[in-house]
């Protein structure tokens, strides 16, 4: 039993906090979240310099060959910084995909690419049910064939070169890769209370080829499913990044503000505040490292993801909304940086299935009938 | 990272299992009140039957008896034994006390109550607490004057776990007034029956005893059992409560995730309404969300263990990791009584009472969970403070 990261790992994560701090400081966060486009392309060429876009790819398609550990110590830090952008959507989800399902053709043409930050791909899985429960899509499409119709909660469409759509066809569930600017797709942005970028993304008749499939027809479910697993992990250390600052923000504040003579951490009342911090942030880190460190071993750990994912979404959330209450007053302005943690935690803890379906999960693996 | 066990941890859970499995825990007799911490009743039949295994001892240097095995054997131990519903209330702390007589104790300690530890004869009871003294242990009473070769102990405890059925107790007491506050403190080992010792039950909320109190009228012990440096005890003690935070609470998770599959077992073969109880969907998300709780409660203890083993800064870990374990606890205790409805308060052997009548005794000993050992307040503030570097509340003299 060991909780420590690898030597290699804590460089990984001293390089990425080093870069955040200089290249993402937190006004660079606000600026973006009220920029329409909220894609600073700079930021994002100067991540791919640092090959985090290929750190799931293997070496000889571009990439660095990390593991699942490596990626959820970065985007930890990401969430540390709350750094915008499509990385857990096209480095770790897409990419997932791409890894699992994609023909070796398909890997050559896309996965250089993606590494280099070159090429930016995102998932069009949901749709009206607003669930990431794959049996809820309804989207009909053959491949060859055409599609007709719309996916939601797209996020990042509009800086994306590829889709990678989820369909029902023939069978099954199968996955379809299309490149975002083919005739007949149209995306929609929808207005989101979290800075967010997502997409209504609508099909009208658009030509689907047979090499278009990702891995054979009707086996969409289960070669989603690493991927579903990656991109929970990875917002969940989004969430649990995000949580961590907020509890350095509030303790921070709880040393300097001074109210009735004495900082405000003097009072009993806001230490147990930060204590409950330290205790959601510490049991959400725990169930994260664990289940990212399975998967990276080779296990598919689905109850240990679910966890994590469902313990982190009620955790953090809990820490962001303690953070206002530590902050006081000043945390209700748009200037002060909290709420943007708050938001982040709130979209991450929807993203890739939210608390209830991840139970749904942890229930299954109970045994409950 | 690693989240296994090594080979020779997972060698040794297989032969804890075949012992357990050998030798099933409910056959034993037990002398005292299960309090729901885990690690269920005070059973000497049982602590020395892990003896006959070598067990209570397999840490110790082999100058003291043992075989120097590593710390996670007792984590591999306790959490086995945790498991399968095992009956070693007092291990925790025979443990600690060992640890201190190995660490500081005088000579006549490491010869005659070491190997009484190692047998599973000795057990202890803390003597900390007192009527006035509770959170605000320093404002103890208790004191223990110079007489020749011997101390002398006048004073007053309460809250004692299994102080009646033990063999010794750890009594703490004043033995100056002229250091400062958290000075002038030692700790004893006391001796069962010394002469001036009255020791009184206390019937606990569930109808059974599991406190005493103890008035120590002139007590005389000889100063060979006092168990550190004299004027430190206090020192010596808030490394033993942050340790007996860790030590008393590891075994939590794996005891509670035994409850929650007694409750999910409930839960599929009750039927509600035409189906089982198990398809509610309230019933079904909380119960995973306890599955999640408990894990992430078990990973807590796990971190605190590796940076105890790694010999790392240990500053809130243990307390929070406390907190946590308690109001899990409380927190499934609840569920139990809400899943069982009318039949929660139906004590073991009524007629109709479900899962053995368990339910509600977890219920009520839960309660107390927050209170012993540190309550829940007093922790979150160590948190802060010491965790946190949050300033200290003025002190209210």
């Amino acid at each position: 039993m060991d909780f420590r990261p690898s030597p290699a790992q804590r460089l990984l994560v001293s390089t990425a906090r080093d870069f955040l701090q200089h290249h993402c400081p937190i006004e660079l966060v606000q600026r973006l979240v009220l920029d329409e486009r909220g894609f600073d392309e700079a930021l994002w060429r100067s991540m791919a310099e640092l090959g985090w876009p290929g750190l799931l790819i293997p070496s000889a398609l571009g990439g660095s060959g990390g593991s699942l550990v490596d990626v959820v110590l970065l985007v930890e830090e990401m969430g540390r910084a709350c750094l915008p952008g499509p990385f857990v959507t096209s480095a770790v989800a897409a990419t997932a995909v791409l890894l699992a399902a994609a023909s070796k053709a398909q890997q050559k043409r896309l996965l250089p690419a993606l590494a280099a930050g070159e090429r930016i791909a995102t998932l069009a899985l949901v749709e009206e049910s607003a669930s990431f429960d794959p049996g809820a899509v309804a989207l009909e499409c053959d491949a060859p064939g055409r599609v007709t119709g719309r996916k939601l909660f797209v996020k990042d469409a509009h800086v994306a070169d590829d889709l990678i759509v989820l369909v029902r066809g023939p069978g099954d569930l199968s996955l379809v890769l299309l490149p975002a600017d083919r005739t007949g797709i149209v995306r929609l942005p929808l207005d989101t209370a979290s800075g967010e970028r997502l997409f209504e993304v609508t099909f009208d008749g658009v030509e689907v080829r047979a090499d278009d499939l990702l891995g054979p027809a009707g086996r969409g479910r289960e070669l989603l499913a690493p991927a579903l697993r990656a991109g929970a992990l990875a917002r969940t250390a989004e969430m649990v990044g995000a949580a961590q600052r907020v509890l350095e923000l509030a303790v921070e504040h709880a040393k300097t503000r001074v109210q009735g003579g004495r900082p405000i951490g003097g009072y009993q009342a806001i230490q147990h505040a930060c204590a409950d911090l330290v205790r959601d942030v510490d049991a959400s880190r725990g169930l994260l490292y664990a289940a990212a460190w399975k998967v990276a071993e080779g296990d598919s750990a689905e109850a240990d993801v679910a966890m994590a994912k469902a313990y982190a979404s009620e955790a953090c959330l809990r820490v962001a909304r303690r953070g206002h209450q530590i902050f006081g007053a000043i945390s209700y302005c748009e200037e002060h940086p909290l709420h943007l943690f708050h938001e982040r935690i709130q979209a991450a803890s929807l993203d890739f299935g939210d608390a209830g379906l991840q139970l749904e999960t942890v229930a299954r693996a109970l045994g409950l009938a | 990272m690693d989240f296994t066990l090594t080979a020779e941890e997972e060698g040794f859970a297989e032969g804890v299992r075949r012992f357990l499995r050998d030798h099933p825990p409910e056959r034993f007799p037990i002398d005292g009140m299960d309090a729901g911490y885990g690690s269920g009743a005070h059973s000497r039949a049982f602590l020395q039957a892990l003896a006959g295994q070598g067990w209570l001892a397999m840490c110790w240097p082999k100058a003291h008896g043992g075989e120097a095995r590593p710390m996670f054997f007792k984590l591999v131990l306790m959490e086995e034994m945790a498991r399968a519903g095992a009956p070693f209330g007092p291990l925790a702390g025979c443990w600690q006390t060992a640890d201190a007589i190995i660490g500081f104790g005088t000579e006549r300690l490491r010869r005659e109550v070491l190997p009484e530890i190692a047998r599973g004869e000795a057990t202890f009871w803390q003597g900390y607490s007192e009527p006035d003294a509770g959170s605000d242990l320093l404002a103890l009473k208790t004191q223990a004057r110079r007489d020749g070769d011997h101390w002398v102990i006048r004073g007053h405890k309460i809250w004692s776990s299994h102080a009646g059925i033990s063999r010794y107790g750890l009594v703490f007491a004043r033995t100056s007034h002229q250091a400062r506050r958290s000075r002038g403190f030692s700790m004893f080992v006391v001796p069962n029956r010394t002469p001036g010792m009255d020791i009184r039950p206390i019937r606990s909320l569930t109808g059974e005893v599991y406190h005493y109190e103890v008035f120590l009228d002139d007590v005389r012990v000889p100063e060979n059992l006092m168990l550190g440096p004299e004027g430190e005890g206090f020192l010596a003690l808030l490394n033993g409560l942050d340790a007996d935070r860790f030590w008393g609470r590891f075994y939590k998770a794996p005891a509670l995730e035994r409850v929650l599959h007694q409750l999910v077992d409930y839960a599929n073969a009750t039927v509600v309404r035409g189906g089982p109880l198990a398809r509610d969907a309230a019933v079904r998300r909380r119960l995973a969300e306890m599955a999640a709780d408990i894990a992430a409660l078990r990973l807590m203890f796990y971190r605190a263990a590796c940076l105890l083993r790694d010999g790392g800064p240990v500053t809130y870990e243990t307390a929070v990791a406390k907190v946590m374990a308690d109001e899990t606890g409380q927190k499934l205790a609840r569920l139990g009584m809400d899943l069982l409805g009318l039949w929660g308060p139906l004590r073991e052997g009524s007629r109709w009472a479900k899962l053995g009548g368990q339910i509600s005794r977890v219920y009520l000993t839960s309660l107390g969970h927050t209170i012993a050992g540190g309550t829940a307040e007093i922790l979150r503030t160590a948190v802060a403070v010491r965790g946190l570097g949050l300033p200290a509340e003025p002190k209210g003299r």
